[in-house]
């Protein structure tokens, strides 16, 4: 058996997993798509419900596997082939070009300064802008740029390479081609995380056409000291103080309507969670949060809904939401929802809306599965061997997965599948294995 | 590395982001740290944490021949190990390293009060210079790990536990307190998602531990006493009335929990036919379920209670159970009616979602109820039950005759938990469960090294999110036996042989049995067995004792320095 | 002038008070911001001398927090601290400085809501009583010596051994099955904090200058009887001896003793 293991996936799971291998001794390779490991963790505030500045806790970790001597890090890197190899797997990876040398650049950003080229952030889900030579954010890691092919200048139109005259490391390469590496490895752990549905198609909410009208993780963005506003809680549409903003739970989740009829697992404290941040931030605002039950289920968590009821005044409302409208001249938004209690039909004026979509696997486990010979359920959640006695196995000995990308979870508990993850791969490695669940 | 006598210390003050930043004037702090004596550096970051911030460190190092450094953040109890080892990699010792914790104790707990904090922060800067002025640099002993694990508890997330460290090629002690294992798989009847028997996946599991080679089974035993340290526990076992001493590198608590029986509530104890959700499940395991009319389930008996002293949690199963377990009821007697009264309906996540939705679509009834408004169970004379509640969803009263009223009560920690926390020095937190060393970020871990804990010892949950954990724990557990060594502080005692008297009165006072009298009659401390409390140094009559790290100077000179300009 | 604040100095164990402290601001409970906080492995590790010390440069109230009974990572740190505090607060009596501006608490790493608590009303207390004397302009210059001297008697073996034996006397007993009672311990305990008090006293006072009962009794503010009494014990123990006369007047002068 190969001592090595493959980690496709950089977020805390990821992370996690290849710490725990790597600490014991094994060798890790962990492979992430975008420039940055990170996740989902780097882009949220705090997290609940410690309130424990996020990237603050995450970041000890990003470091650790950036300095690892086991942990070899693939950043803006993807799987490309998988074969199966006497219990080993042969495993092919392609890294894509990032144009500079990650020899010499240092992370100083002197090319983002000068480069023209603007272009919406992913990491602020496109309220703030980066620029086509950029770095996803402060905290980075790998500290490098990157150079996205499809807004730069140079790559378009054959002009500018400012980055390349100003760089002073000389790094900027525009000739890099991207290269391929063969690994061998005797378990694979996905945690590939998840994306947010876009409840652009459910018309009666009109995210995307109404600015005023958020989703949770932009909101996050915008409280977030490091985010486009530097932490500021200002409307979209004029960057004015909100007064009175309304969270709307489950949008498109536990919808028998077709869209996604589980129940994501998080929104309930994280709005919650929001809702505080949002009071630490404007201690006078008005917080509502329309839900249809309050799934405060993990460890502190109704004691967390209770403190934002009690100490800070949020105001929970157990109600179906109908429609949200929007006043074109104010910009404000007008929310009809179904009074549970009373059962009638009453509306209601904010000044912001945000939404808490559901939460949805990647498109790309489809090609992975496909890759690896993986089921998957009907959501595109990777499929548990056994969802009661192996969580954390799947159905092709020696692939496991963990966090989000298994179902729908939080952070704890992402954590506590991922070291689970690197127990089976251990185990593995020690050639023992057997079948889990018999 | 600054090989002068002379101290040159380097202060890094953190932003935080806007958590220190957004109420400490940090440029302020930071230009009044360069003001200290011995300080030779100083500046802020915006996140010292972030390998940007690290490497600041690093260079100034260098750059400014420091040779101790001063971060002013958060708390120690996260951080310390990360600049530790950005100090390390700058060829400086690690012990040359200190914190102020300018942040969880100050920005965060006097926001209204910005130049308040900012003064103290700047005294706490000071502080933390006054020490770090005077640390010297220590070497850490090495330990070595036994490759064995002791688990405690025999259910299901010690018995997954238990197989996962065993196919890691550890020995393992598995401790059972009942004369069987299986904890409460024992007692449950039918599983969800899966629809298998409790019985049937106990059976597997049962199989699988006892055919391995590597793991030792204890029923009928109890945890009597503990001591040691990570790599190196020694714990007593009473087995089967006999004592036995177990020596392990590591320690997993898997004991789990009980369900609450709610008594003095909705008439609980005053009729058979009320009864608890385990109870429910007993009695359909046993065929003993009479075929009831009117089934009603009553969820949150005696949680998220919100009140001061109460249970305020949600025991996060319960509605899940519920559910089945009327789904079960429906499959057994199609023609009983089955109502379920809740407050929320806390079936998350997928699979449990979809039950809910199946439930409903069966003609469960489910009926919601306000904390403010709670339902009523009464008895008749002739036995039959009423449940009385005001449904929130037709706002209106309901009396519902029922056969079989079944209370969903929530997983509460075991009585002789609290025991074993003070057996194994590791602490509950206030809902009762063990309390783990961070609640984001280390789920499985306590503080103490080497000891771990997995499953509903931790807090309520699944059969899948216990083997989760169990098998997480086994991670953690298989981290530093498969090294076999492990690093341990350096924050030791050490003895002045000249002042030493023998009078013995440190040997008396050690917990650990560290320090032991020489040939000459002088005390000597084992600095392996030592951990560091200090509590010889304080009591040494001749003041013979000091402590590495935090001796009498350093300690005063912290203290004293809040006091005015040292 | 402005309403005081109290310098507070507080000694915080790593694994429950410390923790307490960081949960509570973790859940952003506010306190008074006077408390400045060091932190030490175990609450065992404060030595009598340290608070001493701190007091001497003007604190005007110590909180030493520890773990709740039982509690303790080092198992009985936290009990060991707590003879030593009684014990201290015995001697601060007999130095001028009011003993309640020394506090011993238990407070659980859970417990940020209470650590929160202890902060504030101890703040509030200390308020109360004023500034140290030792603190400001003009220190209070007799107290200050005073404490000089408790600090000397804290070091010394004395005390030292026999507070360092209290839980082995008062909780375990012998071969003979005796046990000494707390009473009788806080009894004799009393004497001898008292008596190595004095003769500390004694000690720096005639350091320099041998002096009569009279001036003793002066500056301790003993009757000159007790001071005579307790002169005579000291003599019988090798700790004071007649230095010379003058006229009639004996004066007296303190002996090292090993």
């Amino acid at each position: 058996m190969s001592n090595a293991v493959l980690v496709i996936g950089g977020g805390i799971a990821g992370i996690q997993a290849s710490l725990d291998l790597a600490n014991r001794g094994t060798k890790v390779y962990l492979v992430e798509e975008l420039p940055s490991i990170g996740g989902r963790m780097a882009q949220l505030d705090k997290t609940f419900p410690t309130m424990d500045c996020s990237i603050c806790i995450l970041a000890p970790k990003m470091i650790e596997c950036f300095r690892h001597p086991n942990i070899s890090l693939l950043t803006y890197s993807e799987v490309t082939e998988v074969k199966r190899d006497a219990g080993n797997f042969t495993v092919k990876i392609l890294k894509k070009p990032r144009y500079v040398d990650v020899e010499k650049c240092t992370g100083c950003g002197t090319c983002m300064e000068k480069c023209p080229a603007k272009v919406p952030n992913e990491f602020d889900i496109g309220l703030g802008s980066r620029k086509a030579i950029y770095m996803p954010f402060k905290q980075a890691v790998p500290l490098i740029a990157t150079i996205d092919p499809e807004h730069c200048l140079y790559f378009t139109k054959n002009v500018c390479r400012v980055c390349q005259k100003l760089c002073p490391s000389n790094a900027v390469n525009f000739e890099q081609k991207p290269e391929e590496i063969v690994v061998n490895v005797s378990s694979i752990i996905l945690a590939t995380g998840f994306d947010l549905f876009n409840p652009s198609i459910m018309s009666e909410y009109g995210y995307s056409r109404y600015k005023n009208t958020l989703l949770s993780m932009e909101l996050e963005r915008l409280i977030s000291a490091s985010g486009p506003t530097g932490g500021h809680l200002v409307r979209p549409s004029d960057g004015k103080e909100p007064k009175r903003i309304v969270f709307v739970q489950c949008v498109g989740s536990r919808s028998q309507r077709g869209e996604l009829p589980y129940c994501s697992s998080v929104c309930c404290v994280y709005a919650t969670k929001e809702s505080i941040l949002i009071k630490e931030h404007l201690p006078d605002i008005e917080v509502y949060i329309l839900y249809l039950d309050l799934r405060a289920i993990g460890k502190g968590f109704q004691e967390f809904v209770d403190r934002a009821k009690k100490e800070y005044g949020v105001k929970y409302i157990k109600a179906h939401p109908g429609g949200i409208t929007e006043d074109p001249i104010t910009k404000n938004l007008q929310i009809y929802y179904e009074d549970i209690p009373t059962g009638e039909m009453k509306k209601f004026t904010a000044d912001m809306v945000v939404l808490c979509p559901a939460l949805i696997p990647k498109q790309d486990n489809k090609k992975i599965a496909q890759v690896m010979d993986l089921e998957l359920d009907e959501y595109g959640f990777f499929k548990s061997k056994n969802e009661l006695t192996a969580p954390v196995d799947t159905n092709v000995p020696g692939i496991y997965i963990c966090g989000y990308c298994q179902g729908p979870k939080d952070i704890p508990e992402s954590i506590a599948q991922a070291s689970g993850a690197a127990a089976r791969a251990a185990e593995r490695i020690m050639c023992v294995t057997r079948e889990a669940g018999s | 590395m600054n090989e002068s006598k002379e101290i040159h210390v380097g202060v890094f003050v953190c932003h935080c982001g806007v958590n220190i930043g957004g109420v400490v004037d940090v440029p302020e702090v930071v230009e009044y740290a360069k003001t200290l004596p011995n300080v030779k550096y100083a500046e802020g970051s915006l996140y010292t944490c972030s390998s940007e911030g690290l490497s600041k460190i690093k260079e100034a190092i260098k750059k400014y021949q420091l040779n101790r450094v001063v971060v002013a953040s958060c708390t120690p109890r996260t951080h310390e190990p990360l600049f530790r080892s950005a100090c390390e990699e700058a060829g400086l010792n690690k012990y040359l390293f200190h914190m102020a914790n300018i942040r969880e104790h100050c920005s965060w707990v006097h926001p209204k009060e910005p130049k308040k904090a900012t003064e103290k922060a700047k005294e706490m800067v000071r502080m933390a210079v006054a020490k770090a002025s005077l640390l010297e640099p220590q070497a850490e002993p090495e330990i070595d790990v036994l490759p064995s694990a002791l688990v405690i508890g025999g259910g299901v997330a010690g018995m997954t536990a238990a197989l996962s460290l065993a196919n890691q090629k550890f020995t393992v002690h598995l401790v059972e307190k009942e004369s069987e294992l299986g904890g409460k798989l024992r007692e449950l009847y039918k599983l969800y998602p899966s629809d298998h028997y409790a019985s049937e996946i106990l059976e597997e599991f049962l199989q699988a531990v006892r055919s391995n080679a590597n793991i030792i089974v204890y029923t009928s035993s109890t945890v009597k006493h503990s001591e040691g340290f990570i790599g190196n526990f020694k714990v007593t076992i009473n087995h089967e009335g006999k004592e036995e001493t177990l020596d392990v590198g590591t320690i997993i608590v898997a004991t789990g929990a009980d369900v609450l029986k709610p008594q003095g509530m909705y008439c609980y104890g005053q009729s058979k036919n009320i009864v608890t959700q385990l109870e429910l499940e007993q009695l359909m395991k046993e065929k003993k379920l009479e075929r009831p009319k009117n089934v009603v389930m009553i969820q949150c008996v005696g949680a998220r209670e919100g009140k001061e002293g109460g249970r305020n949690y949600c025991s996060r199963i319960c509605c899940t159970v519920a559910v089945k377990n009327a789904l079960q009821i429906k499959e057994l007697f199609p023609e009983t009616e089955v109502s379920i009264v809740y407050r929320d309906m806390q079936t998350y996540g997928k699979d449990f979602e979809e039950q809910y939705n199946k439930a409903r679509e069966g003609f469960t009834q489910f009926i919601r109820y306000d904390v403010e408004n709670p339902p009523e169970v009464f008895i008749r004379p002739n036995g039959k039950l009423i449940v009385r509640v005001h449904d929130i969803l037709i706002d209106g009263t309901l009396e519902l005759d029922s056969d079989l009223v079944v209370l969903s009560t929530p997983l509460i920690q075991r009585e002789d938990a609290k025991e074993l926390s003070k057996i194994l020095k590791v602490p509950l937190g206030s809902d009762g469960f063990f309390f783990e060393a961070h609640v984001k970020l280390r789920p499985v871990d306590f503080a103490t090294d080497g000891i771990f804990v997995c499953g509903t010892a931790h807090s309520p949950k699944t059969i899948a999110e216990s083997v989760a954990q169990a098998y997480a724990a086994a991670s953690r557990a298989g981290i530093p036996m498969t090294l076999g060594r492990v690093r341990t502080e350096a924050i030791t005692a050490f003895i002045n042989e000249d002042s030493c008297t023998g009078c013995g009165t440190c040997i008396n006072l050690c917990p650990y049995n560290a320090i032991q009298k020489d040939e000459r009659g002088v005390a000597k401390v084992n600095d392996v067995l030592c951990k560091g409390c200090g509590v010889c140094a304080a009591s040494c009559p001749e003041k013979a004792i000091n402590m590495r790290h935090f001796s009498d100077a350093q300690v005063l000179a912290e203290a004293t320095a809040a006091l005015g300009e040292t | 002038m402005g309403e005081f604040e109290p310098k507070i100095i507080g000694f915080l164990c790593n694994w429950c008070s410390y923790a307490g402290a960081d949960l509570a601001g973790v859940s952003r409970i506010q306190y008074p911001s006077n408390i400045r906080i060091v932190r030490v492995m175990c609450s065992g590790r404060i030595d009598p001398t340290i608070p001493l010390e701190v007091f001497m440069r003007g604190a005007d109230g110590i909180l030493v927090l520890g773990c709740h009974p039982g509690d303790c990572h080092y198992v009985e740190g936290n009990l060991y601290e707590e003879r030593k505090i009684k014990m201290l607060k015995m001697l601060i009596a007999l130095t001028g400085l009011e003993p309640e501006r020394l506090r011993l608490e238990w407070v659980s790493a859970s417990e940020g809501q209470r650590f929160a608590q202890v902060v504030t009303e101890f703040t509030e207390q200390i308020r109360n009583i004023g500034p140290s004397p030792l603190s400001g302009e003009k220190p209070n210059q007799k107290i200050f010596e005073n404490l000089q001297a408790a600090r000397n008697v804290a070091s010394e073996f004395r005390l030292r051994v026999l507070v360092g034996r209290e839980r082995e006397l008062t909780e375990k007993s012998n071969v003979y099955e005796e046990k000494v009672s707390q009473e009788e311990f806080d009894s004799l305990l009393g004497e001898i904090v008292e008596a190595e008090f004095i003769r500390h006293k004694i000690y720096l006072l005639t350091k320099t200058k041998p002096l009569s009962v009279k001036a003793l009794a002066e500056a301790v503010e003993m009757k000159p009887a007790d001071v005579l009494r307790k002169i005579v014990n000291m003599r019988r123990k090798n700790m004071i001896a007649l230095d010379h006369v003058e006229g009639t007047t004996p004066l007296y002068k303190a002996l090292e003793v090993k």
